[in-house]
């Protein structure tokens, strides 16, 4: 037994603003052994970041170390002068952050970076000694084709592979410490859960350490066999992670498992619902011409969606499921009429949009409305609230005073303070913001809501007001809603049925108990694999998680578009692009080997 | 969970933010020095030039035998009818700098008028809409900036007559380009932004977009560097007064004065040399007060502030 590579004692941090000072981090100690992954939880603003920051002395000028010890393998990091604290921070102590894109600097292949980083930190290693070195990292991350990629810039990578590139930088010095701060956050579920096996692959090989970060506690349980739980700058509880999990000690960290929400365990479906037909979507596409790299004048043709075909009842909530890249954002601004489809019809209520006048399709827009994304950028900086709200009235020719009283009776009704009428929205919280944007939808009285990732910026609490909110709109006014997400756990608890897409395509379009119990698309399984929970998958990963990334929509492969990924693939998946069959209950799936899918889950079973 | 969510609503520091970019932009210039120097001379400089020849019973443009080629001190006994002279005609120097003045900044400023509206309406229409009306309109601004300023106004001033109208109209027709370039930049960028489309979904035409939304955030910040240009516009319109293309004598403008002047320059310095130092302090209060607003614009841009 040897002791710990690195213990924290007393570490504090102050913020200084304004003449006052804060403390951002209090008290903090710890102890981290050779090869081991510990984890730290918190919520946004807890002091996760800046503890990383410190435990390097990376900290600048608002911020200040205040008290403590940093002792790395027998030195104090805090009292090193700069040199000898340079030979230990990027070469002792790796780095991994969740922004890899910025990172890296834009214009040198990735290769010529890292060889760099390591002959900086380790000035006696060779040129070609490092190349190699790095090769073989490259390799051990699993990048395809290291050779190749060597040479290329950072913008030919994806946010994946990009993050492998950082692992590589961060271990390229043969670190026995490496701080991994959020990073799975920026990525998609199935490409975080790659990444994760991965780090836990190469710690095992590499008998290297790991600070592993995140605001989600299912993250890091999945990796961490110790857990530290910090709230605002305070270490609240400490201990094994499944014991955390299971027997949580501290309020907080109850609270922290409580807002997680549960898949599978003590889930009552929404139940699908009949009614007419809001909206009705059938075999839409949609793709556009980028210009060939390098070429004058030829263009390559992305297929952003394909023969895309459903319905929303009225009174329905609709699903629709993806990581980045699957054609949801397309989607979502064909659904609001933003652009027009190239082929294909939708139709709002039973009129075919494309066929409508200029004025009346003015008149139709008062019954969809689509809420963005982004709750900063959506909304004009420089207006009072209440003339925004009554921003779409006005549009559609109502007088002045109706449209001010409506306004009023919409910020009531969504939860907005009056006193805010006449304020700029600078200085509103995130879900105020959200709420501003839905009374704007909801003075126009629509039919249907397309909520384009409405809820993601938004942290959980605010996120279960709004869902509450939601339901008692479509309470009083019978709202259809169409919930474009990547959050499973949010779709689980909303919709009645819901649609995953991959490439463009809807793979499988089912209601809510069949698509989260009984998958029949092995992309769908996959994605409910590589979901962080913390009670136990229903699809576990060795059998389901998908290696490798979505083919490039510009040359699709022939047949089907999953099968170069797909566990089930056969001769027929070559020839064959499935459309969506037909399967019990009025469900759909898009395999030629639906069938299968019962077999596999006795064969799990067995095992 | 109740502690939690209370930790959730805990207080911003709301106090300072609610304040647009605009606002800001001048608060930080007008902490300036320079911008308080620049202010302070243009303001007297503008006031003096407006009032001063109402109220006056000099008449900048009544020829005076007796009295030309005065220096500009005192006479004999201490008085001073002339304070800055009289030139080759007997005509006041300090009255004919004034009335200079005013036409020198009459046609600067409605000269940046003229071509901040003509250029940022069409570039902010080209940015927006895109396609090929923002290819039209690029290649319009092409053509333009591919022609000399000074040959286009010596074409256009020679063959017609060099009246204000006809001088504002060729040197704004020479400087919107790069007024329709910048506008165009910056509404291509905002086109893609959330409010634009939220703004889209609810039904606004492109029209009501555009002046209600986008105009705003755009243009405020473009107006701040016309203030660099009113100096520049100034500055062409004494070179085209100094060419004869200006407003024509009797009319007293800072570029025919000088130009009349320079045969007098060894004997008479005053007489070109007044408008020179004129020019000389309301060009340095405008660059002072422009080049504040730019170093404003770029410290909240840069997020400084």
């Amino acid at each position: 037994m040897t002791g710990p590579i690195l213990a924290v004692s007393n570490l504090s941090v102050d913020l200084e603003r304004e003449g006052r000072s804060r403390r951002v981090v209090d008290d903090v100690s710890f102890a981290l052994a050779p090869g081991e992954v510990l984890g730290l939880v918190g919520e946004a603003g807890s002091g996760k970041s800046v503890l990383a920051r410190a435990l390097v002395r990376a900290v600048s000028t608002p911020l200040e170390i205040a008290a403590g010890k940093v002792v790395f393998e027998g030195k104090d990091i805090l009292s090193l002068p700069p040199r000898a604290l340079s030979a230990i921070r990027g070469n002792r102590i790796g780095f991994i952050g969740a922004n890899p894109m910025g990172s890296l600097d834009p214009r040198l292949p990735i290769g010529q970076q890292i060889v760099e980083k390591l002959r900086c930190v380790r000035p006696g290693i060779g040129r070609a000694e490092a190349r190699d070195k790095v090769l073989d990292l490259l390799a051990r991350v699993r990048i395809p084709s290291p050779g190749a990629r060597f040479h290329e810039a950072p913008f030919q990578f994806s946010g994946g592979m990009m993050q492998r590139v950082m692992i590589v930088d961060a271990l390229v010095s043969d670190p026995s410490l490496v701080i991994a701060d959020n990073i799975t956050q920026p990525l998609d579920v199935t490409v975080a859960a790659q990444i994760i096996r991965l780090i836990d692959g190469l710690r095992q090989s590499l008998d290297t350490a790991f600070l592993f970060i995140s605001s989600s506690l299912p993250v890091v349980a999945q990796i961490a066999e110790r857990t530290l739980v910090m709230q605002r700058g305070r270490i609240v509880e400490e201990g094994r992670t499944a014991e955390i999990a299971a027997r949580p000690r501290q309020s907080y960290t109850r609270a922290l498992i409580s807002r997680i929400p549960s898949i599978w365990k003590d889930v009552t479906a929404p139940a699908a619902r009949e009614g007419e037909a809001v909206l009705t979507v059938d075999n839409v596409m949609r793709s556009y011409l980028v210009r060939r790299r390098g070429s004058f004048n030829a263009y390559n043709e992305v297929k952003a969606v394909r023969d895309v075909s459903f319905t929303v009842k009225a009174g329905e909530n609709f699903g629709i499921v993806g990581e980045s890249g699957c054609g949801k954002s397309t989607l979502t601004r064909l659904l609001a009429w933003l652009e027009q489809p190239d082929g294909g019809r939708i139709a709002f209520l039973g009129k075919d949009l494309s066929h409508l006048s200029a004025r009346s399709l003015t008149e139709m827009r008062r019954s969809f409305q689509l809420l963005l994304q982004d709750p900063y950028g959506s909304l004009p900086s420089g207006m009072p609230l209440q003339r925004m709200i009554e921003e779409p009235l006005l549009i559609h020719g109502v007088g002045r005073a109706e449209a001010a009283k409506r306004a009023q009776e919409a910020m009531a009704e969504v939860g907005l303070d009056m006193e805010l009428a006449d304020r700029l929205p600078v200085g509103l919280s995130a879900g105020q913001r959200q709420r501003i944007n839905i009374a704007r939808a909801l003075v126009l009285k629509p039919r249907l809501l397309i909520l384009d990732e409405t809820l993601s910026a938004l942290d959980q609490v605010e996120q279960a007001e709004l869902l509450d909110l939601f339901n008692r709109l479509q309470a009083t006014h019978g709202f259809s809603y169409v919930f474009i997400s990547h959050d499973l756990a949010l779709v689980r608890r909303m919709c009645h049925r819901i649609a995953v897409m991959y490439l463009g395509r809807i793979v499988e379009l089912a209601d809510n108990s069949t698509l989260f119990e009984q998958p029949h698309h092995p992309y769908t399984r996959a994605l409910l694999s590589a979901m962080p929970t913390l009670e136990d998958n229903r699809f576990p990963r060795p059998r389901y998680l998908l290696d490798g990334e979505p083919p490039s929509p510009i040359d699709l492969p022939l047949g089907c578009s999953f099968r170069s990924r797909c566990p089930r693939a056969q001769g027929d998946c070559e020839k064959t692009d499935p459309p969506l069959l037909a399967l019990a209950g009025g469900n759909y799936a898009a395999c030629l080997h639906r069938h299968e899918a019962p077999h596999e889950e006795e064969a799990v079973h067995v095992e | 969970m109740a502690d939690i969510a209370h930790e959730n609503v805990a207080p911003r520091p709301a106090a300072k933010r609610g304040v647009t970019p605009t606002r800001r932009m001048l608060q930080i210039a007008a902490a300036r020095t320079d911008f308080r120097i620049g202010l302070v001379g243009f303001a007297m400089l503008v006031g003096l030039a407006i009032l001063l020849p109402l109220v006056s019973p000099v008449d900048p443009i009544k020829i005076a035998y007796g009295s030309k080629l005065l220096p500009p001190f005192p006479a004999e006994g201490w008085k001073w009818p002339y304070l800055l002279g009289t030139d080759q005609l007997g005509r006041d120097v300090l009255m004919r700098c004034l009335v200079g003045l005013r036409y020198s900044l009459l046609i600067g400023i409605t000269t940046v008028v003229l071509m901040f509206v003509v250029g940022c309406s069409l570039g902010l229409y080209a940015g927006f809409r895109g396609g090929w009306v923002d290819a039209v309109i690029m290649r319009l601004t092409d053509a333009q900036l591919s022609i000399p300023m000074i040959i286009l106004a010596i074409t256009i001033l020679g063959v017609s007559r060099p009246t204000v109208p006809a001088i504002i109209l060729v040197l704004g027709l020479s400087g919107w380009p790069l007024y329709a370039r910048v506008a165009r930049s910056v509404a291509l960028g905002e086109r893609s932004r959330g409010y634009v489309l939220g703004e889209r979904v609810l039904g606004a035409s492109d029209l009501r977009i555009m002046l209600l939304f986008v105009a705003p955030v755009v243009l405020p910040p473009i107006a701040f560097v016309a203030v660099l240009d009113i100096a520049r516009m100034m500055i062409f319109e004494s070179i085209l007064g100094f060419l004869g293309l200006g407003v024509q004598p009797p009319t007293p403008t800072f570029g025919n004065v000088i130009a009349d002047a320079r045969k007098y320059l060894l004997n008479a310095w005053w007489i070109a040399t007044m408008p020179g130092v004129f020019m000389l302090v309301s060009l340095t209060c405008l660059n002072l007060m422009g080049s504040a607003l730019e170093r404003a614009r770029n410290a909240v841009l840069r997020g400084e502030a």
